[in-house]
């Protein structure tokens, strides 16, 4: 089940890869928080080492460590929320504020050269220049959730029946 | 009874989507305020190109291009090819030298008068006067 999650992850990821930031990730990582429970302790730093392996372990990659992880304890705190408008709001946050978490790095990189000063600066800058690609990233986020939320909702409760040992003749 | 959970719930989704309104509207005035804009007209810049061995070989040349991609294009035998990705292109073969992350743990840094280029190529803007340097590195 945990190979699945991580494979599902990563074909969606590749099939969108020429339409800049809109990605299932989020919704992937969203939907399998909420209807797979601890598994998504597993699927995440595999999906996490998989970029890297594949992509190399870059600064971008310190970005994945922390992200990702942030996304499935929001996801878990929320939890008990089922409506569709919530989690499409929810995930167009984090796609807007995507580049904003990125750019802790850059503040880190930038403050070992040039201080506090210097790091902020360096950060801001760099953040700024992505925002156009997080609105972008924000509202692809929104109107995927709002789309798929239910049909795939619907599919999930029951995979995660099977997973969680309900009767195969029930699956 | 119902009623009220509905207007509750109506409330409640309007007062969401408009923080996401406010969101976006937000970070698009952070955007027009504080990006980084390019000089326009013409501009004179070297672009160095340091290769595995550490020789490197300049190129100058008088631009009116707004970021570097379009100057790199411009410059004369230099040549040039990647990936492109959601930040634009992601260098990887220069003048026919790859640097392939992967296997070598090599890729190309980008300066701009001696500072790491917090920008890529077709976002990192062009000034009169800019030396960039592009070197083969290896982690």
């Amino acid at each position: 089940m945990v190979g699945v999650m991580v494979a599902v992850i990563e074909v969606s990821k590749a099939a969108l890869g020429f339409l800049p930031n809109i990605e299932l990730t989020s919704f992937w990582i969203i939907l399998f928080t909420l209807f797979f429970g601890w598994r998504i302790l597993l699927v995440v730093p595999a999906f996490i080492l998989i970029e890297g392996a594949v992509y190399g372990f870059g600064l971008w990659w310190v970005m994945y460590l922390y992200a990702w992880p942030l996304l499935v304890l929001t996801v878990w705190l929320f939890r008990a929320q089922e409506s569709v408008w919530f989690w499409s709001i929810l995930s167009a946050v984090f796609g807007l504020l995507f580049g904003f978490l990125c750019a802790v790095p850059y503040v880190v990189m930038g403050a070992i050269d040039g201080g506090l000063t210097g790091g902020l600066t360096a950060g801001f800058a760099w953040w700024v220049a992505g925002i156009p690609w997080d609105i972008a990233h924000g509202v692809g986020n929104f109107v995927l959730m709002l789309v798929l939320y239910r049909p795939v909702r619907m599919a999930m409760k029951r995979a995660a029946g099977c997973a969680n040992g309900k009767k195969q003749e029930d699956c | 009874m119902e009623n009220k959970s509905a207007d509750k719930s109506k409330k409640t989704l309007i007062a969401g989507l408009a923080a996401l309104v406010v969101l976006i509207s937000v970070l698009a005035v952070i955007f027009i305020k504080f990006r980084e804009k390019p000089v326009e007209g013409s501009k004179s810049i070297t672009i160095e190109v340091v290769d595995k061995e550490g020789e490197s070989k300049a190129y100058e040349l008088k631009t009116d291009a707004e970021y570097l991609r379009q100057a790199m294009e411009e410059a004369e035998g230099l040549t040039f090819s990647g990936a492109e990705s959601d930040y634009g292109m992601m260098v990887d073969t220069v003048n026919d030298l790859t640097a392939d992350y992967p296997t070598d743990g090599a890729y190309w840094s980008f300066y701009v008068n001696g500072e790491y280029c917090n920008y890529g190529i077709d976002t990192q803007p062009v000034a009169d006067g800019d030396a960039f340097s592009i070197v083969y590195t290896i982690d």
